[in-house]
């Protein structure tokens, strides 16, 4: 069938989370955060690849590394948080995903109705990791900032 | 420029008996390249069989006591001797084979700790024979055999189409002509065989249990098509309907204990049927409630002015209801906000089930008005009338007629395609373009509208709850047709005002209301003459049943007053008819 | 909240958003008023509905942004004075609030979704049940409830990005037999789900269980697909046989109960 007769929609449909559930929430910002450590991945191998252009090409790289302005390492530092974030999550998504992990039995459903995979267990699991990232991601910004006057 | 599009058998109609005959004949046809279309005016899975709730009846289990002539005796006397006896001893044996190839095709039945299928009690039947899956089990079945459906490859499914003629050329059924809602654009479906499968004609009235695509398009099909249409006066009224929209909450709940409660507080039914008391037939637990509000121990509702009364299934317990019935809570809580268990649901009988529809012998094929086979069309479920139901319908035996007919009808038809020749003989052009002048050149191209077919409907349909209802009489019903008849003509001067061809469902709803409006005089006129009460046609100026005088089946034919009737006898083979008490 | 009017501002064809003003009833559902609008207002509004009670599925549309059957969405719960109404996402619209919902109806066949059996003789023709506990047909219920509504697949955002994904409900149903004791259809339909467009495009975001109005819960029944497909690829599982028939009813005196009267042939009267 062709694709314009199917299901269309795009990217911001797909990524816009408002007025849905705290789950669907937190797949854009593992979105986002995927792509911002993909653009990451991008930049190290860049930087690793200057090893190709000898002794000069890495000093100069190094040499640059080691003078990174504020703005560069706030740059840093929301990368940091993105790999806390997504590595984190993608743990409760491996338990979710191949252990069934926080999602409930099959049940009988009894009016009101309040799905399983979305109840009690899956909130604790989202908001314990949330917790945790956030703790460690404000550390982190401490010890990358505080030298350099922005905090 | 009418697209023709061939097939060997056409079923109209995406219901229960629609997809059972469907998967019957598509099982019997294998390889042998026949094909087949099913059309709905709905996608299908949207007909109106999913709401169906409480269960289907069936002697499963005769070494513990029940008995295929027990369940024949139900259904007789619950019909209140009008049904075709043999019809009905037909139809009982094949039952419990139904449900249980449903079993194998997936239906997912509540079962007993042994494994084997539960049942439970239910109104009219003097044994627990209802057999349920959850209380949705019309939903549950449509399921299945939608599901079984997909199995097959040799079927073409026309979802959205509205058919809107029957093609009879010298007394043989040629096909339908039908209007693709996507397109607008008319299409005849020429085929050998043909199913009528609609459904019947609930929302002639206000308060109905039943969808809106429930307006007897089948069964107007027929009867414009110069078919004689059965017992179109004896209409269901389903005691428990929710307050202020009509919708259904299942029998199952009595079936369960639930009671039913006056503004007194107590079990009313204890007076009008001591020994079944809320598990009497449903005709006469609506004229109970009925005589209980006239008489001044009714609710009534504040914002609708309806009055009501109460069914109580707080005894039952929060558990029970979970389990059993958890879609009634759903229902309840989430249109009027009462939890069955907290506090009693507010009810009135309404319009539900029609007794009545297109007349058909013993093995679904469609008769002629001298009583002559319509070689090539067939009808299955509430659009026929058969009749195994008579003057009322005992709960859970509709969703079972459905499926035995259903069979039935695929038999018969897997049958007669194999003894018939090939193709069917070319149609006469005429009747189709006519047939398209009709819809697209007088509906659309009335020079001005003179009336609003919505307003026509809402008051068509006023005139049915306040005359048609429960209990009639000749003043009522008199006025009723005399209203009918003007509406009628108030509906000549309707237009379609929506001028798209893509989804115009203000053209649907112009069909709609004119087929409703012819059933609807068919309807008033011959309670008018039924001067007796039987069943679920009650008068208050005759309120015995006359079986000297009126044991008989109503037909009605179309002439261009209006319907003629005449009348037929009823089949009686094993029980003649006798005091109806509970 | 008290009101007396209540605005319904509805996307229609060709883009443009249309306000209709209605009167407001107690316990008017937007079904209701989108009734008044087409039958008092304008008759050329487009709009699927039946059963008005929440079963057939017909009626799914995007209310204030968030897909709902507006058969059974109160406009009090709404709590806004004006209410936008837009037709289902990830939908081709044929007309106003029409969609076209065919696709979603060809993905559910595509995953077989009926009873399997090896033994098709015994299946179509025997003439008792199968064996099935209480216990067992709570395994796959849930998933039985689902009335294709098709609020899942506007709610998916895999749904929205990849037009041949199989989606919540195909899946669910994919699942739900799978794990009918009865069913002896395990391997073929893991061959359809361990596809690239199959259950591996699921990343968990929930919101098809979130909107979906009976308690299906997609979300789950996709993990469990899921951990079905691992078990096959990595623990070498296999397909096992279905329930078997209950066995003969042994034959006793019936019991004393209700006896219907004998016969009093009338006669046959033609």
């Amino acid at each position: 069938m062709k694709r314009d007769q199917r299901f269309k929609s795009g990217i911001i449909t797909s990524l816009n989370p408002l007025g849905f559930n705290l789950e669907r929430w937190s797949y854009t910002v593992h979105r986002i955060t995927g792509v911002i450590l993909a653009g990451y991945l991008m930049a190290h191998i860049f930087e690793t690849f200057q090893l190709g252009g000898g002794a000069t090409a890495w000093a100069n790289t190094m040499a640059a590394l080691h003078s990174l302005g504020p703005l560069e390492l706030v740059g840093l530092w929301i990368v940091a948080g993105s790999a806390l974030y997504h590595g984190g999550n993608g743990i409760r998504l491996i338990l979710n995903e191949a252990f069934g992990k926080f999602m409930g039995k099959p049940i009988l459903p009894v009016y009101p109705y309040s799905p399983t995979s979305l109840g009690k267990n899956q909130k604790i699991a989202v908001w314990s990791i949330t917790v945790v990232v956030l703790a460690l991601w404000i550390w982190a910004g401490v010890y990358l900032l505080a030298g350099v006057g922005v905090i | 420029m009418v697209e023709t599009i061939d097939h060997d058998v056409v079923i109209v109609g995406s219901g229960l008996a629609g997809m059972r005959a469907a998967v019957e004949i598509l099982s019997r046809s294998g390889d042998s390249g026949k094909t087949l279309a099913v059309l709905s005016k709905l996608a299908l899975m949207r007909s109106h069989s999913v709401a169906a709730e409480g269960g289907t009846a069936a002697v499963l289990y005769p070494e513990d006591g029940d008995s295929l002539e027990l369940h024949a005796w139900d259904t007789i006397k619950g019909s209140d001797f009008l049904a075709d006896q043999d019809s009905v001893w037909k139809f009982v044996s094949l039952c419990p084979g139904e449900i249980r190839q449903m079993e194998r095709w997936g239906t997912p039945w509540s079962r007993r700790e042994d494994g084997r299928i539960a049942q439970r009690p239910f109104g009219g039947h003097s044994f627990n024979r209802a057999t349920y899956a959850q209380d949705k089990v019309g939903f549950f079945e449509m399921r299945s055999l939608y599901d079984k459906l997909q199995e097959f490859s040799n079927w073409t499914r026309y979802d959205e189409t509205f058919v809107t003629a029957l093609v009879i050329q010298d007394g043989v059924f040629r096909g339908f002509i039908g209007i693709k809602l996507r397109t607008g654009a008319i299409v005849y479906f020429r085929a050998r065989a043909g199913i009528i499968a609609t459904g019947g004609a609930g929302q002639l009235w206000k308060f109905t249990a039943t969808s809106v695509s429930t307006t007897g398009d089948g069964i107007g099909l027929a009867y414009r098509a110069g078919l004689p249409i059965e017992d179109m006066e004896f209409m269901q009224f389903h005691p428990t309907g929710l307050i202020p929209t009509g919708i259904l909450i299942t029998e199952g709940a009595r079936g369960e204990g639930g009671y039913l409660v006056n503004s007194k507080g107590e079990r009313f039914m204890q007076k009008y049927a001591s020994s079944k008391m809320e598990l009497a037939p449903r005709d006469v637990v609506s004229r109970s409630m009925m005589k209980e509000i006239n008489e001044g121990r009714g609710f009534t509702d504040e914002d609708s002015g309806l009055s009501y009364l109460q069914l109580d299934l707080r005894h039952l317990g929060k558990e029970k209801i979970d389990t059993k019935l958890p879609f009634i809570k759903e229902l309840s809580m989430k249109f009027i906000g009462v939890d069955p268990a907290e506090e009693p649901i507010r009810i009135k009988p309404t319009a539900h089930y029609t007794m009545g529809g297109i007349r058909v012998d013993g093995n679904g094929r469609v008769l002629d008005g001298s009583g002559r086979f319509v070689k090539g069309l067939w009808s299955a479920g509430e659009s026929a009338c058969v009749s195994i139901h008579g003057a009322n319908r005992l709960g859970a035996n509709s969703t079972a007629e459905c499926l035995v007919y259903g069979k039935i009808v695929g038999e018969d038809i897997a049958a007669y395609l194999d003894s018939e020749p090939n193709a069917p003989a070319p149609t006469d052009g005429s009747l189709i373009s006519a047939e398209e002048a009709r819809i697209f050149g007088d509906l659309f191209r009335r020079e001005e509208s003179s009336a609003d077919v919505y307003s026509v409907k809402a008051k068509l349909r006023d005139v049915m709850d306040k005359s048609v209802y429960v209990f009639r009489d000749e003043t009522g019903l008199s006025e009723a047709t005399r209203q009918i008849r003007a509406l009628k003509d108030e509906f000549k001067g309707v237009k379609v005002t929506d001028g798209g061809r893509v989804f115009n469902y203000n053209l649907q709803d112009v069909l709609e209301v004119g087929i409703m409006l012819e059933l609807a005089e068919v309807v008033a006129r011959g309670a008018l003459d039924r001067r007796e009460s039987r069943g679920g046609h009650a008068r208050t100026d005759y309120p015995n049943r006359d079986d000297a005088g009126w044991l008989k089946h109503t037909l009605a034919l179309r002439t261009a007053d209006g319907p003629s009737f005449s009348y037929s006898p009823v089949t009686i083979t094993m029980w003649k008819p006798v005091e109806r008490k509970y | 909240m008290s009101l007396d009017k209540v605005t319904l501002r509805i996307s229609r064809s060709g883009g443009k958003r249309v306000s209709y003003e209605v009167k407001y009833r107690k316990g008017m559902t937007v079904l209701d008023a989108l009734t008044e609008v087409r039958e008092k207002q304008d008759s050329s509004l487009g709009y699927r509905h039946s059963c008005r009670m929440g079963i057939c599925g017909s009626c799914g549309m995007t209310i204030e942004g968030r897909p709902m059957l507006a058969c059974q969405t109160q406009v009090s719960s709404l709590n806004k004075e004006s209410i936008s109404i837009e037709p289902l996402r990830s939908m081709a619209v044929i007309r106003d609030l029409v969609v076209d919902i065919n696709p979603f109806f060809d993905l559910h066949r595509s995953v077989r979704p009926y009873l399997i059996r090896n033994n098709v003789n015994e299946r179509d023709h025997s003439d008792r049940e199968y064996r099935v506990l209480t216990e067992e047909v709570q395994k796959f219920l849930q998933f039985d409830y689902c009335i294709m509504c098709g609020l899942c697949y506007a709610a998916c955002p895999t749904v929205a990005l990849d037009p041949f994904y199989t989606g919540p409900q195909a899946i669910t149903q994919a699942y739900r037999y799978m794990a009918d004791p009865r069913d002896e259809g395990w391997e073929g339909r893991i061959d359809l789900l361990d596809t690239s467009h199959g259950v591996w495009r699921c990343h968990m975001a929930g919101a098809c269980s979130f909107v979906c109005p009976k308690d299906v819960d997609p979300a789950k029944a996709v993990q469990l697909a899921r951990i079905e497909v691992m078990k096959r690829r990595v623990l070498r599982k296999r397909g096992k046989g279905g329930s078997r028939l209950v066995p003969p009813p042994v034959s006793e005196a019936s019991k004393e109960g209700v006896k219907p009267p004998p016969f009093d042939f009338g006669g046959a009267e033609k």
